[in-house]
């Protein structure tokens, strides 16, 4: 029986939705939003399809594949494993929940929901490739996109925080296309199959070794690591919340899913000689973003920060099984890596939203003008309550399953990298100091009117709540595909 | 003979082309002579298809119909009647509107010639063709800067094309003939081929527009009509770049040819774009950019003899390119010269916009477009012959190029009170079918390389 190409369905839905909103002749502002949550429910229902469909294990699955460029070996060819099935479904969510917050915008709704569209499409497709070329056309065409977003809809210095993104990250992957060129001209036949780079690295050697570093720039700027971080903070601060949100939730793991599918699998030789270099690198960038964080007084900055904390945290886990000689270890360590990029989504997400929340009432970010707002607010306190206390890893939350596996790995592997843990004591320093200062005392007087959640924020808000505690309580439903394929996984 | 003549129908039929148009003008039914010269150029890329693959001499090898001069017909005819329709915006209603499609059409024959060149004379009977051609067609306008541009470019071509013919002399006294197949011998006589070859350089360097042979251009393309400098920027380029293809195909790698074709990469890419971010009159900005983008076609002619990835490589950008600059003029023809012109374009004509953003982005090298296929396969053929060093200042190029683009894509989306008319008819079409091209040769590059990959070496 020829089974519906459900990988293909689910990546063209978001560019289907977009062509229909260029088709219409002058769409009101409602329509569009309607084709736009309606387009991105049908994804995640497709995403849902893909996710019972599982995975095998071994290799890839759900593979479909169709001739593209057959003389230089470009093929379309997507599918999914343990690691990227969750991170599909977690973006096929995050963009029906943007679509559902952004339905009030009436500043050039179509083209918003376009570009916003044509990124999900990227996004999807980043995780699903499994043709080298295929993955680098995907990965920039997120990148123009969002810096149309930016610079679109972004707040006061926006031209030059999307300049700064853009030029930034396409100095910084362009490496990576330097490093597929290696790989590609390096294996046997002409292909740019990403499957058969994985079942035989085509490099060895020097050679590896510059495809490896090449592809660290990329991935570096991507996550983003210390000292490559510095686009970052900008770009979140004058994006849109939306654009934020897919920015921190999405786009983020990009650059750590390329670590392992493409640093880690491709070049593993060289990624385990310079094993060590990786996971200090990680560590600075998790107690870097924890310092860099407790010193914001602008909410925007403070959760952005915490983003290359986290982030960092899951550089530590790949760098450990990269490390680890005992399977078993190395397993743990990915396992945790990758929970760790669902919940960073699902957790950041909602805290960018609740963010944007709070700027679009009071127009401003900055935790010193607040106080008290857990009284005149509190739904939206509550939930920001919630999320900070899950970012600071709090147990029974979503990133205290993901963390605490990579610091088990970390102390099994390389004991003094144990180090990193005092991440989460400054991170809770800095959600308990944001917290104090903006929910709790006494409410101010000129905020005494500010309206709680309407419907639509709740409905944004409340699935990544949900699903932020069931990944804390019980983490094995989401664990248990990502296992089966770390488990098998031969470095 | 009869078979040398038939395998030359599509060259013969633009010659008769350009005849036919210039008998129109002189009946003054310049729409006829306009008319007349598309559908010549078109049925002789019709001409051309049958020739996809074939790899053969013609007049005692003085002449090639190879990969390179079967695919630059079917590239640059297709250009130059787009080129045409941009034109008769510029020209029309003016005293010999016909004379300029016919000049258009035998600076075609020009470029064609270039790219099929077998034989040194062939080199430089090319150049003139083209050089004779566009001289006239930039001082078509009789105003100053219209005139100051020819002279410029009259005078740099005068001087480059002797310096050429000195230099070709060389070669013909080292080997004994005029035959490009013949050059290997040269090598015995080291500095006769070094000679030949920086004579050709120069030559053909100043036609492609290379740094340090470029400083013609922004003037030439500022004072000439729109739809003239367009056409320079595509059409007389490629001609030369396939013919620089064509000659160091049969020179020796260890002769250090490539290593002076990386330099001047490097030269054209990097001072292209640092001249093009200072420019706020958008054709300049379009000129320089066009230098440096003839240093990327460099990429692919490195790897020529070494690589079959080099010969694809030229082809694919050569289409892309020509695709996707054109429809950068294409706009600026509808909008204006200046970069303030482009204030709001994108707020108030969202289509257009979306061309000239694709346009743009496809000059950077961005997928899924036209410009990153071949910007990619002009870097694996770097790589592959172990000029990774270039590639990967190709590379920073790419970055800072995107600045240069960027703009002109950050004003078209300011508010703006000022009214942008929509394009007329033909800029339209042009824009159309540029951007149309665009996105099919970055989705199915597949069409374009069956051919080349198939007859590379």
């Amino acid at each position: 029986m020829p089974t519906l190409p459900l990988v293909s369905f689910t990546l063209f839905l978001p560019l289907a939705g977009a062509a229909l909103i260029l088709a219409l002749p002058r769409p009101t502002a409602r329509t569009v939003h309607a084709i736009g949550i309606a387009t991105a429910a049908l994804t995640l229902a497709a995403a849902f399809a893909m996710w019972l469909r599982g995975v095998s294990g071994a290799g890839f699955s759900q593979v479909e594949e169709l001739e593209w460029i057959p003389v230089i070996g470009a093929a379309y060819r997507v599918g999914v494993d343990g690691i990227s099935l969750p991170l599909v479904l977690l973006s096929a969510l995050m963009f029906l929940l943007a679509f559902i917050f952004t339905s009030s915008l009436r500043e050039r709704p179509r083209a918003y929901v376009v570009l916003a569209l044509l990124l999900e499409t990227a996004a999807i497709g980043t995780f699903s490739a499994l043709d080298a070329l295929l993955f680098y056309v995907f990965f920039e065409v997120s990148l123009v996109s969002m810096y149309f977003m930016i610079a679109g809809w972004g707040h006061e210095d926006r031209q030059r925080a999307a300049l700064m993104f853009f030029l930034y990250t396409l100095l910084g992957s362009l490496p990576l296309l330097l490093a597929i060129l290696g790989l590609y001209l390096g294996s046997p036949e002409p292909s740019f199959d990403m499957r058969a780079w994985i079942a035989d690295p085509p490099l060895d050697g020097t050679a590896a070794m510059w495809a490896l570093v090449a592809m660290l720039i990329t991935f570096a700027v991507k996550i983003p690591a210390v000292p490559l971080h510095t686009w970052l903070p900008a770009a979140h601060v004058q994006a849109p919340t939306v654009g934020s949100v897919i920015l921190a939730a999405i786009m983020l793991k990009f650059g750590t899913y390329g670590l392992i599918r493409f640093a880690l699998q491709m070049t593993p030789e060289a990624f385990r000689d310079v094993g060590l270099v990786i996971l200090v690198l990680g560590v600075v960038s998790a107690l870097y973003g924890a310092f860099a964080a407790l010193a914001q007084t602008d909410l925007k900055r403070l959760v952005a920060y915490t983003s290359i904390n986290h982030m960092g945290y899951v550089i530590v886990g790949v760098a450990v099984a990269a490390l680890a000689v005992d399977p078993a270890v190395r397993a743990v360590a990915l396992d945790g890596a990758v929970l760790q990029m669902v919940s960073h989504g699902l957790v950041t997400g909602a805290l960018f939203f609740l963010v944007g929340m709070i700027q679009d009432r009071a127009h401003s970010r900055e935790m010193g003008e607040f106080g008290g707002l857990l009284n005149t607010v509190p739904l939206l306190g509550w939930s920001f309550v919630l999320t900070a206390f899950a970012s600071l890893g709090l147990p029974g939350l979503a990133h205290f399953p993901a963390e605490f596996q990579i610091f088990m790995a970390t102390l099994w592997t390389v004991p003094a990298a144990v180090v990193v843990v005092l991440g989460i004591a400054i991170i809770a320093g800095t959600f308990l100091k944001a917290l104090r200062e903006t929910f709790l005392g006494e409410a101010r007087e000129r905020w005494h009117a500010m309206p709680d959640m309407s419907l639509r924020e709740v409905l944004t808000v409340a699935p990544l709540l949900v699903l932020t505690v069931a990944i804390g309580v019980a983490p094995s439903w989401v664990l248990e595909v990502i296992h089966r394929t770390t488990a098998a996984l031969a470095l | 003979m009869a078979r040398d003549l038939a395998l030359l129908l599509p060259e013969i039929a633009v010659l008769l082309t350009a005849v036919a148009a210039l008998c129109a003008e002189m009946l003054r039914r310049p729409r006829i002579a306009l008319a007349l010269a598309i559908a010549g150029l078109l049925i002789a890329t019709g001409l051309s298809v049958p020739m996809i693959g074939m790899d053969t001499t013609v007049f005692g090898g003085s002449f090639r119909i190879d990969t390179l001069s079967v695919w630059a017909k079917l590239i640059l005819l297709p250009a130059t009647a787009l080129c045409l329709l941009l034109a008769r915006k510029d020209v029309r209603g003016t005293a010999r509107e016909g004379t300029v499609y016919t000049l258009l059409c035998l600076a075609t024959l020009g470029a064609l010639v270039l790219a099929g060149a077998g034989d040194a004379m062939f080199l430089v009977l090319g150049t003139l063709l083209t050089g004779l051609a566009t001289f006239a067609l930039v001082a078509y306008p009789g105003d100053d800067p219209a005139t100051e541009g020819a002279m410029k470019f009259f005078v740099f071509a005068s001087v480059t094309g002797a310096v050429m013919i000195f230099g070709l002399t060389y070669w013909f006294g080292a080997a004994g003939s005029t035959l490009l197949s013949d050059l290997s011998s040269v090598d015995a006589i080291p500095l006769a081929a070094i000679g030949g070859l920086v004579a050709v350089i120069v030559g053909l360097g100043y036609k492609a527009s290379l740094v340090p042979f470029h400083f013609w251009a922004p003037d030439a393309y500022e004072g000439a009509p729109l739809s003239v400098a367009a056409y320079l920027s595509v059409v007389p380029k490629i001609g030369a770049l396939f013919a620089i293809a064509q000659v160091v195909r049969d020179l020796p790698t260890d002769s250090g040819w490539p290593i002076i074709m990386a330099g001047l990469a490097v030269l054209s890419m990097t001072y292209g774009y640092l001249a093009a971010l200072v420019q706020d009159n958008i054709v300049r900005l379009l000129a320089y950019s066009s230098i440096a983008q003839s240093g990327y076609f460099l990429l692919g002619i490195v790897a020529v003899g070494s690589s079959s990835l080099a010969l694809p490589s030229i082809i694919v950008f050569a289409a892309a390119y020509a695709a996707m600059n054109l429809g950068a003029f294409a706009v600026t023809a509808a909008t204006g010269r200046h970069l303030h012109d482009f204030n709001g374009l994108g707020r108030v004509q969202p289509l257009t916009g979306i061309a000239m953003v694709v346009f743009l982005l496809s000059l950077v090298g961005i997928p899924p477009f036209a410009g990153f296929v071949g910007k990619f396969m002009l870097f694996a053929a770097a790589i592959d012959v172990l000029f990774t060093w270039l590639a990967v200042v190709a590379i920073a190029n790419s970055v800072l190029s995107l600045a240069v683009y960027l703009r002109i894509v950050v004003p078209m989306y300011r508010p703006t009170e000022t009214a942008i008319a929509a394009p007329g008819a033909w800029p339209g079409v042009v824009a159309l079918t540029a951007f149309a091209a665009t996105l099919i040769i970055g989705l199915a590059a597949q069409f374009l390389l069956v051919g080349p990959m198939a007859g590379a070496p």
